[in-house]
Parts: structure tokens; C-alpha cells; sequence
């Protein structure tokens, strides 16, 4: 009403400015809350790359509604068009808000401290009469204003020397910084994700994996723009440790590895553990996973067939304590007539082993001892040309020959007249997930941006103002008036305290 | 002292605490209904001895343990009620000079705490190699922080709409009555009961004033409640986004992705939506007041779903498991 009434260039100027970024203001606001209500169905849908079991389970049991959610892309609603939509509309009614107001900040930036016309009708006023010229309580009250970080412009207006002083833009240029960032959040995900990849790497202890696409034998995503420039890096394993507290709880997992460059020099031994992943050529390793890889060696007629350590996998069995259960693996023999593939199962513990086979249920095996292999061995057609399962024999087109023959380690089995397999060594394997994404520096900065941006667009606030002198009498008389644009009340003891520094005290309203 | 010992001096500590916290509840609501300024001392005294308690009880706790205190959801429960007491005290108590809503933040701790001891309790232990980071200080801490200051935001939030919707009745039927006398004549002079103009935040502004027939005006004004809601409010927001943004580190670096979409991480990031909703809400024409508190009720309601609900009933990823 009365402010409006002001005769302020800028602050006309941020009338409009607040009408018109309200109207878009609000559409914004919902687009926000939209965007947090669509967030709640990725919550309570099973999405892809998070629970695949249970998305899994969906489709098996009720295959009509896992039809539907996948017609509507609920298994990934973030990556959803209808999500993906939402985003960018906030993101453009964002930028409609943001534009006008970058600018007017670089107008303001640049610009001198406006000088007001009438002090008298401003919020608050202050007057005092002081020794001396002019010129010189002028310049004091510019010292003054300076040492409270105002920006500081001299000037005439009407009757005489005036200055004009704000201070308090880290709270439009935090605000900007902050709405910014999300743009820049957008740009380091889109950018990481589509450069990047992520994969896992299973490599069994004493070997060496070197990061190319065929290593990851298919356990790799990569982004839509990555152009297979893997790196090449080496990881050599020399060991892994799994360590657990008395009462059986993991303490630590630890694979201690040799990085390689490109060439297969060395770069460094680091120790990957859960929470401290290595990094190199842009290229991060963590630890993942780990699992047993027996050796296994297999001699048909005096000729070895096979002699490497296979990976075992374990199950997962819901209520059951995973370390009880025991592992699987699977050889195949393709080079026998008739083909011969061999199931194993691997007890690392023998106690848990007997323990089962007498009471029926076995006991935690943390760590080994005295390894027990359970062998089956089929004979007939593997069907190698169809698609394989690395963990499951496809039996059916072959004949059981043998059922859960056990073999210790370093023991040897006859399996029929002239087939013999051996265990002669138990190796552990580590999973280590690999991954480059080049957008996180990107996300970094805008992670800092929000933060400091956050600060003052919360708390900071833009005041103004005014020092006018006059001589009058044999003194100067000194008229002082400011406004807060924010956090008034605050501005009121501010203002009686610049008022008392600048020598004169506070005067009536 | 060994770590038996100390465990136990900690859920002693915690139950005196607890019973604490409940006497100088009942004494806040008391001194809300009656305005009795020994009751009130005496309250304060009681909830602060109470606080030291429970501090001692932390304490203990992360030393019987071996790390930081805030490793399970019972320690998270338990340094969540403490904060939200001590941010009480500060915040509202000495900093705004509010003095009777300390029932409502005391509550809250008791019905915390309750349901920690009931729910949730385990004996110390050190952690899982997954939850073994610098970060989780630094994350667990801050997200425990932050959700103190949004929850104490939203209680005043609550009491606010109550206390919005009594002024605007109070007004309606005052103007009822003007009206009627303004019908009758001649016009009387009106005395001072309706209290269109919010005091102001000075020292005692919520004291005592209204009279005898006015017991259903005992809270502070909306506008004070608002104001005190809104800065507990802008305090917690920061702080809750460092807390996501240090769960992305973390997350970065034990699971080697920044942000994966885990229920946890939807939840946080649902809860910050709404908040940043609430506060841009304050700013936007149409949306003040009464709409930007009920988007602050939303966002409490997502940050129990963060807390209670993705821990409880929601299968995430948040173990550590073989390949």
C-alpha cells in the first residue's frame, strides 16, 4: 500500500519481478510435489536393478497386474517416460523462473546502489546533526558502511552529497546457485550414465583379470553412449579374507590385489575392503562379494580333461543362515564320449557336513575345514548348443551315473573304470564390482553448489541503505534510512546500531 | 569400567531418562493448562536433568560399543530424542522464548523412546563391515540431526492448524457479535478480546493473558507458533540435505553408485521434496499458512516412512551377501 507507492526504480522493478515469478512459481511447486508423489510408487513397486527377485515373483504370481505395472513402467519408474517427463517440466518451469532473475542479479551486481529520492518515508529513519563539514561525516559514514561490508556509491541527490549502500546479494546469488545445481545434477547423471558402465568382475585368488568387455563374461551394463574404450587395467589377487567376530558376525572382507596398468606393470598393491575401493585409470573397484573355487582336477585313460578352479555359488534360502548352506558347482565335459558333467557340492566345513547328515541341520562354515566335495556325475548329451546356465547342468538328456560321492581335499575319486577326479586344493574367489562414471566430479559440484547455495538463500537478506549530509548550522546534519527486503524485525537493531556508529543517534521514525 | 558394565549403566541411564522426560511432559501440559510458573521451573528442571541423563546414557553407549552411538535404530531412536529435546530447549525455549509447547516435543521423545526400548533394543556391538565408514558418522549424524529439527518443525506445525483454526472461529464469532451489536444500537465499544494483532517474539509473549473465560486460548498465537515451526523447519532442511548428500558419498563409495534408488534413498529424497515444498510454499501466493503447514504434516509423515517404515517393511538393499 504504502510501499508500493515507493518511487524506487528497482524496487518497482522487483514487483514485477516477484508477480511474475509467483505465477510460475506455483507451477513449479507442483510439478515438485508431483515429482515426490511419483517417487512413492518406485517405493512400494519392485524396481528393476533393486529387487529383481521380487519383481521376479511378481511376474510368476500374478502375471496380469506384472503386465500392467510393466506397461506403465512401475519396475523403473525413475527411468519412466512418464518420470522422466515430470523432471524435465520442473526442470523448464525451473528455468523460465530462473532466467529473468539470473539476469536481473548480473544487472544488479553490475550496477551502482540505486539512490533513493526521500528518506523520510522509508521504513526506517534515523537523523542526527554532527560537528564538521559535510564531506567529511561523509566519507566517515563511508568508512563506516565499508567496514559492515556494504557496497558503497557516492553521489548527489536533490539537496546534496548522498550515499547510496546495500548489501546482503549472497542471498539471490546463493538461491540461484542452489536452483542451478539441479541442472547441473541432470547433466552429471545423464553424462556418467551414458559414458560409463558398471560390471563385476569374479576373479579367483592367484589370477589375474584384465578390465575388457569379455572378462565380464556378460555381467556388465554400460551406457548408451560408451564406446567399449575399457581401460585395459589390470587386477591381479593375490588373496581374499573373510574375517568374522566370535559370534559369527562378518568383520571384515578384504582383497588384497595387485593393480596393473594397461601394459601389465605394476601400479601399486592395495588392499580393497567393503567401504574403501580402489581406483585406477578412472576405473573404480569395490569390493563386492566373494565365494569358494575349489580346484578340480579331472584325468580320463592317463589324459588330464580338465584341471582349473571352478567357481561355486551358494543359494539364498529365506530363514536359513547362508553360511550353513553349502556351494554349488558344475563341469562340463565335453570332450568324453559320451559327455560326461559333473555337480558338485561343496561343504567348506566337514563338521557342518556330518552334523547335517546326522541331525539334519547344518551349522555356519566361516571357516574351512577339512573341505568335503559331494560329486553327481551324468553321462550322455550336454547340450552345449543351447544357451548355457554357468551354475546348472541341463540333464535332460543324460543319465545319472553317480550320486553325492564325497572327495576331501587332496584326496582323488574314481568315478567310473578310467575317469578319475581330484580336489587337490580349496581357493577362494572375490566379486568385484567395476565401474566408471565421469559424471561424479558434475555431481560433486553440484552437491557443493546446493549446500553453500542453501545458506544464505535460507538465512542471508538484502537490505539498503541511505546516508544523505547537509551543513546546517555549524555542523552537518546527517539523514540516514534503510529497508530490509527480508528478515525485517532483525534489520531493525542493524539498523540502530549503523545508525549509532555512524555517530548520530537513532532519531525518531 | 568394562563394556558390561557401561551397557548397563547406559539402559539405566536411558530408563530414568524416559521416566524423566514423561513427569516434566505432564508438568508442561499442566503449566499449558493452568499457567503456573513453579510448575513450569520445575518441569524445565526435570527435562534438562533428564537430557544430561540421556546424554550420559549416549555415551555410555557408544563407549560399551567401542564406536559412535548411532549404529543401530535403537541408538538412532535414542539420539533422535535426545536432540529433539535439546533442540526444544534451545530453539524454542531460549532462543524464541516459547514455553508452552514443551509437552508436545517431550512427548514425542517419550513415544520415541518407548517404542526403542520395546522395539528395538539390542546390546552393543561393533558394526558390519558395510555400515563401517567415516561417512556414517558423518551421514547418520547429520540425518539424526536433521530429522530432530523437521519432526520439532512439524509437531509446532500441528499445533499451529489447531491453533489457527481457534483464532479463526474466535474472529468469526467476534464478528458475529459485532455485528449483532453494529445491528442493535447505539454501537458499543468492543473491548480488547479479540486478538487480531499477534504479539510479537518477545521474551514471554505466549505468558499468561487470556482470562478465566478464555481457557481454550492457552496456546500461543498461530503466528508465533507458525514463526518458531518455520525456523526449527529451515534449520533441519540444510541440514537433513547434507545428510542425503553424505549418504550419496557413502553410497559412492561402498556400493560404488551415488544414488541407486533403495528404498531408504526414495524415502530421504520423497521426505526432502516435501519439505523444499513446504518452504517454497511460505513464499508462493495461495499457499501460505494453511496449505504450507499441512505440506509440513506431509513431510513428517514421509520422514516416519523414511525411519520406521523402509527399515521395517521394506526389503532394500542393505546387506552385505555373497555373490
Amino acid at each position: 500500500m504504502e510501499r508500493a507507492r515507493r518511487p524506487l526504480p528497482t524496487f518497482r522493478e522487483s514487483l514485477a519481478f516477484v508477480w511474475r515469478s509467483l505465477r510460475s512459481m506455483r507451477t513449479a511447486l507442483v510439478l515438485l510435489l508431483l515429482v515426490g508423489a511419483a517417487s512413492v510408487a518406485g517405493s512400494l513397486v519392485p524396481q528393476t536393478g533393486v529387487s529383481e527377485d521380487r519383481i521376479a515373483a511378481l511376474v510368476r504370481d500374478h502375471p496380469l497386474r506384472a503386465a500392467i505395472f510393466r506397461r506403465l513402467g512401475l519396475f523403473d519408474v525413475y527411468g519412466s517416460w512418464w518420470f522422466t517427463t515430470l523432471y524435465a517440466l520442473l526442470l523448464v518451469s525451473l528455468a523460465t523462473c530462473l532466467l529473468p532473475r539470473t539476469r536481473a542479479l548480473a544487472r544488479n551486481l553490475r550496477a551502482r546502489p540505486q539512490f533513493a529520492q526521500d528518506l523520510v518515508g522509508l521504513r526506517h529513519h534515523a537523523e542526527r546533526t554532527l560537528p564538521g563539514e559535510p564531506a567529511e561525516a561523509l566519507s566517515r559514514a563511508r568508512r563506516v558502511l565499508r567496514r559492515r561490508r556494504f557496497r558503497v556509491a557516492a553521489g548527489r541527490n536533490g539537496g546534496g552529497p548522498m550515499l547510496a549502500a546495500e548489501k546482503g546479494m549472497a542471498r539471490e546469488i546463493g538461491s540461484l546457485a542452489f536452483h542451478w545445481a539441479f541442472f547441473l545434477i541432470l547433466v552429471g547423471a545423464v553424462y556418467g550414465k551414458a559414458t560409463g558402465f558398471t560390471g563385476r568382475a569374479v576373479i579367483i585368488e592367484g589370477s589375474t583379470w584384465t578390465e575388457t568387455h569379455a572378462a565380464y563374461d556378460g555381467n556388465i551394463r554400460e551406457g548408451s553412449l560408451f564406446r567399449e574404450d575399457h581401460s585395459g587395467v589390470g587386477v591381479h589377487v593375490r588373496d581374499f579374507e573373510a574375517t568374522y567376530r566370535d559370534d559369527g558376525t562378518p568383520k571384515d572382507f578384504v582383497t588384497h590385489a595387485d593393480l596393473l596398468d594397461a601394459d601389465g606393470n605394476l601400479v601399486r598393491s592395495q588392499d580393497i575392503r567393503v567401504n574403501h575401493p580402489a581406483e585406477l585409470d578412472h576405473v573404480k573397484l569395490y569390493q563386492f562379494g566373494y565365494g569358494w573355487a575349489p580346484v578340480i582336477e579331472v584325468r580320463a585313460d592317463g589324459r588330464t580333461v580338465a584341471s582349473s578352479p571352478v567357481v561355486f555359488v551358494r543359494d539364498q534360502v529365506e530363514g536359513v543362515d547362508q553360511n550353513a548352506l553349502p556351494w554349488r558347482g558344475v563341469l562340463r565335459l565335453p570332450s568324453l564320449r559320451p559327455q560326461v558333467g559333473l555337480e558338485f557340492l561343496l561343504w567348506p566345513d566337514r563338521r557342518a557336513l556330518e552334523r547335517f547328515l546326522l541331525t539334519g541341520v547344518s551349522s555356519p562354515m566361516l571357516r574351512p575345514f577339512e573341505p568335503v566335495l559331494l560329486v553327481t556325475a551324468y553321462r550322455g548329451d550336454l547340450r552345449l548348443t543351447a544357451s548355457q546356465n554357468p551354475t546348472r547342468l541341463d540333464t535332460s538328456g543324460m543319465e545319472r551315473f553317480l550320486a553325492n560321492a564325497p572327495v576331501a581335499e587332496g584326496r582323488a575319486l574314481d568315478v567310473v573304470h578310467g575317469l578319475t577326479l581330484s580336489f587337490p586344493e580349496l581357493r577362494e574367489y572375490t566379486v568385484l564390482q567395476v565401474t566408471r562414471d565421469r559424471g561424479v566430479p558434475i555431481m560433486l559440484v553440484a552437491a557443493v553448489m546446493i549446500l553453500v547455495g542453501l545458506l544464505p538463500a535460507l538465512y542471508g537478506s538484502r537490505r539498503k541503505v541511505w546516508v544523505r549530509a547537509e551543513p546546517a548550522g555549524e555542523g552537518t546534519r546527517l539523514e540516514v534510512g534503510g529497508f530490509a527486503l527480508q528478515r525485517k524485525a532483525q534489520f531493525e537493531e542493524e539498523f540502530a546500531r549503523l545508525v549509532d556508529d555512524l555517530g548520530a543517534a537513532p532519531g525518531g521514525r | 569400567m568394562d563394556a558390561e558394565r557401561l551397557s548397563g549403566l547406559s539402559d539405566s541411564a536411558f530408563t530414568a531418562a524416559l521416566v524423566g522426560y514423561a513427569i516434566a511432559a505432564a508438568g508442561y501440559i499442566h503449566y499449558l493448562a493452568f499457567r503456573r510458573r513453579p510448575v513450569w521451573v520445575a518441569a524445565r528442571a526435570v527435562a534438562v536433568v533428564s537430557l544430561v541423563a540421556h546424554l550420559g546414557s549416549i555415551v555410555a553407549r557408544g563407549l560399551a560399543a567401542g564406536r559412535v552411538p548411532w549404529g543401530n535404530m535403537y541408538e538412532y531412536s535414542s539420539v533422535l530424542a535426545a536432540l529433539v529435546v535439546a533442540a526444544y530447549l534451545l530453539i524454542v525455549e531460549w532462543r524464541s522464548k516459547v514455553r508452552t509447547l514443551g509437552g508436545f516435543a517431550l512427548g514425542f521423545a517419550v513415544v520415541t523412546m518407548a517404542v526403542a526400548r520395546m522395539q528395538f533394543y539390542v546390546v552393543p556391538a561393533p558394526l558390519q563391515p558395510a555400515l563401517n565408514s567415516s561417512w556414517l558418522k558423518v551421514h547418520v549424524i547429520s540425518a539424526i540431526v536433521g530429522s530432530s529439527l523437521l519432526t520439532l518443525g512439524s509437531l509446532f506445525t500441528i499445533l499451529f492448524l489447531v491453533q489457527d483454526r481457534r483464532e479463526g472461529r474466535r474472529a468469526a464469532r467476534a464478528e458475529a457479535v459485532r455485528a449483532e451489536l453494529a445491528a442493535r444500537e447505539p454501537a458499543p465499544i468492543l473491548g480488547g478480546s479479540v486478538d487480531a494483532n499477534p504479539p510479537d517474539l518477545v521474551p514471554g509473549a505466549d505468558e499468561p493473558v487470556p482470562t478465566r473465560t478464555e481457557r481454550r486460548g492457552r496456546l500461543p498465537s498461530a503466528a508465533v507458533i507458525d514463526r518458531v515451526a518455520y525456523r526449527t523447519i529451515a534449520i533441519g532442511f540444510p541440514i537433513w540435505t547434507f545428510a542425503v548428500i553424505a549418504g550419496a558419498i557413502w553410497a559412492e563409495q561402498a556400493w560404488g553408485r551415488y544414488w541407486g534408488w533403495d528404498p531408504k534413498e526414495t524415502w530421504a529424497f520423497i521426505t526432502w521434496v516435501v519439505f523444499a515444498g513446504y518452504l517454497h510454499a511460505r513464499a508462493t501466493a495461495g499457499w501460505k499458512g494453511r496449505r504450507a503447514a499441512v505440506l509440513a504434516l506431509i513431510g513428517f509423515a514421509s520422514l516416519m516412512v523414511t525411519y520406521y517404515a523402509v527399515n521395517l517393511f521394506i526389503v532394500g538393499l542393505h546387506s552385505y551377501r555373497g555373490f
